[in-house]
């Protein structure tokens, strides 16, 4: 709960970014010369396969806060201590991939080890990501037992058929995710006919005290299962999850070329037996049993001059409508209230426990729209990439917009800057956010 | 009289020209680029025009007339990255976010002026019907159509030298006839095993002026795969073939 860098480190921020945008200029100029110099060659060295691999990257990812001191979610989280108008996160992330080969079996780990300065802490968390064994005796059939992300689902923002994975952020929907210790089967047969493909996949989930424990209920062993077709051009999936540490469920998805620059997906969950908890505004909680349903539609469009629009349409089941949402934000205000004027923390705790929980989800509402616009390429410059991505909650009409730019012209580097408004009225979902703003940059180098 | 011998003299230049049968000259053409189901390593090179590169080097995988798969061996930031064509459907899979995703053939994986069409192509008879051919001095022309919307390229206007049956220049044209990149053809080079080929594909395009793009073909060999390699399932274990 302390800030290292003081809050002169504001007036630095962007300067800084500026400097490694110099720095990176700089650099690549140098190695031009180095480049004329070289012929062209490929030499068998550059192909030759190891039996063993290690990469991974490291990244800086700075982050600047707008803060918006009026929102509910300000009060919750610096109820008692007093930030300017900005405050700032500084991250170190370094992702460690490492693989052993020999005949059919593979060892693999990927490990995730992120540093945080922020206004709360400072921390150095190391999470293994991954960590599994596989055997392949054949080409169609692989055996794998560790800890393994399944990654299902076609949806690019959310996913609600992803039973056996953690959250996605939409925001950054394609970061690496921690995964579950599991055991699975991959069965796959190719047929000629409208059926091309056809997999099975069953997976079993231990949940007991140090073996997934955060997955659900303690003390079971769930089954789960995929079953996949490629059937006149359509991927299909058809999955269920069983076993009593989260209640039964069933979904579908599908993914299809409507023409050679229009793709279509979609994805279809029933969770049998969902328990809600739902707050009123005075902070009495009751619990709502029900059958939920979720879906997803969307597309992926790419137009003649290389701009690509993904658009997914996300209806959560398990989340709260526009008055329970707002009966959260208002509830918190006089948790709020309460403290400020008597000093009693009671009902701010209870506020504090209801979002860290199912109001804390990274998209707790009903219904969301997401579009991304991204445009490869602009002016015939390679490498750079401008894209802008709307995340907006239907009901209340609140969002997030999110304008950025990426550059991966330096062999091995990637960067990435972006910021945008967190826009939203009173009692909206974006607006009761605790930002206003926020802009961040991202430099990684891959090895 | 004269009219006689002109008509003679006009038939007898024409006659090889309409001889040729420009569909199985192009499967030859193909044939002699590659073996119906084979393994290649090859290199891409962008060059931008102040003369900085970015390289990639990948290996592939084809079997028959639609399966082809591709995986990235270098640079780090692109390692493990693995595209799969069959017939008109098309899979990225990128390692971080762990599952692949439908793509389509305009889209480009690399950057630069290649695109997913090159880096997964089947054989040009499958995909191209010849129109027309010219009988140039050393070369054939052929004006090759593409069979369906889903191709990348409308139209090809192909050059073939006539001994070694191989391309030598590739125009690739929109419907409305747009030159959208040439293919020059260069360095033939035995890899062994008959196959006797062009190993450097140079690449322009007046969409990307004083950018160029270099492919260099190490090794290509004949070779089998199972059905199974060419799925979804098994894209994530594309390193396991080599």
């Amino acid at each position: 709960m302390f800030n290292v860098l003081g809050s002169s480190s504001k007036s630095i921020f962007l300067p800084f970014i500026f400097s490694l945008f110099i720095f990176t200029i700089h650099h690549s100029l140098f190695t031009i010369h180095l480049l004329f110099a070289e012929e062209y060659k490929f030499e068998a060295s550059e192909f030759e396969k190891k039996p063993y691999r290690i990469g991974g990257y490291i990244e800086f990812y700075p982050v600047l806060f707008g803060l918006d001191k009026n929102s509910s979610l300000y009060k919750l989280n610096f109820y008692n201590r007093s930030e300017g108008s900005t405050t700032e996160q500084y991250n170190a992330n370094l992702q460690l991939e490492g693989s052993l080969e020999k005949g059919i079996l593979r060892a693999y780990v990927k490990t995730f080890t992120n540093y945080t300065n922020s206004y709360q802490t400072e921390t150095t968390k190391i999470t293994v990501f991954e960590g599994k064994i596989s055997i392949k005796p054949t080409d169609s059939f692989i055996a794998e037992a560790g800890k393994k992300t399944l990654n299902w689902g076609k949806g690019y923002a959310w996913n609600p058929v992803a039973f056996l994975d953690r959250t996605k952020d939409p925001n950054d929907p394609e970061l690496s995710r921690e995964g579950f210790i599991v055991g699975s089967l991959d069965f796959t047969k190719s047929l000629s006919g409208p059926l091309k493909t056809f997999s099975f996949t069953p997976v079993l989930i231990p949940v007991y005290s140090g073996v997934n424990d955060d997955f659900g209920e303690l003390d079971h062993l769930n089954f789960a299962s995929k079953f996949y077709f490629l059937l006149y051009d359509t991927d299909i999936d058809l999955m269920f999850l069983t076993g009593g540490s989260k209640t039964t469920r069933y979904g579908m998805d599908f993914s299809r070329n409507l023409a050679s620059n229009l793709e279509i997906h979609g994805e279809f969950s029933w969770i049998n037996d969902f328990k809600k908890t739902i707050t009123d505004s005075s902070g009495n909680t009751s619990q709502d049993r029900y059958n939920a349903i979720n879906y997803l539609i969307g597309l992926r469009y790419l137009t003649e001059k290389d701009t690509t629009f993904i658009l997914e349409y996300y209806h959560n089941g398990t989340g709260y409508n526009h008055k329970e949402m707002s009966d959260f934000f208002t509830f918190i205000d006089r948790a709020y209230e309460m403290y400020t004027s008597e000093g009693n923390r009671t009902m701010l705790n209870k506020a504090i426990n209801l979002a860290s929980n199912a109001y804390g989800r990274i998209n707790p509402a009903k219904n969301y729209l997401y579009l991304r616009i991204s445009q490869k390429d602009p002016f015939d410059i390679l490498y750079w990439t401008p894209a802008v991505t709307l995340i907006t909650n239907i009901d209340d009409k609140s969002f997030s917009l999110m304008p950025e730019i990426s550059y991966t012209g330096i062999t091995n580097f990637e960067f990435r800057l972006r910021g945008g408004p967190i826009v939203g009225t009173r009692s909206s979902e974006y607006g009761e956010k605790q930002n206003d703003y926020r802009i961040d940059f991202r430099m990684r180098y891959y090895f | 009289m004269k009219r006689m011998v002109i008509f003679l003299l006009a038939l007898f230049i024409a006659i090889p020209v309409f001889a040729i049968d420009g569909t199985q000259l192009l499967k030859e053409i193909d044939r002699n680029l590659n073996p119906e189901s084979y393994e290649l390593y090859r290199k891409l090179i962008n060059i931008e025009p102040d003369g900085r590169k970015k390289e990639y080097v990948l290996f592939t995988a084809k079997k028959g007339k639609d399966k082809v798969a591709a995986l990235f061996l270098s640079p780090a930031s692109d390692k493990g990255r693995s595209t799969l064509r069959l017939g008109d459907n098309m899979w990225l899979y990128i390692p971080n976010v762990g599952k692949p995703v439908r793509i389509t053939s305009l889209q480009s994986v690399v950057g630069g002026i290649f695109n997913n069409a090159d880096i997964m192509q089947l054989d040009y008879s499958d995909e191209y019907t010849v129109e027309k051919i010219e009988d140039l001095k050393n070369q054939y022309l052929l004006h090759l159509k593409a069979k369906t919307k889903t191709v990348a390229y409308d139209r090809l206007k192909f050059w073939a030298d006539k001994k070694t049956k191989t391309p030598v220049k590739i125009e690739c044209r929109t419907e409305a006839d747009m030159l959208i990149k040439t293919l020059y053809f260069k360095e033939i080079k035995d890899f062994g095993g008959g196959i006797i080929r062009p190993s450097i594909i140079e690449t322009d395009s007046p969409l990307y002026k004083g950018y160029k793009s270099i492919i260099i073909i190490a090794g290509i060999k004949k070779r089998e795969f199972k059905d199974e390699v060419f799925t979804l399932t098994f894209m994530p274990k594309m390193e396991s073939l080599r």
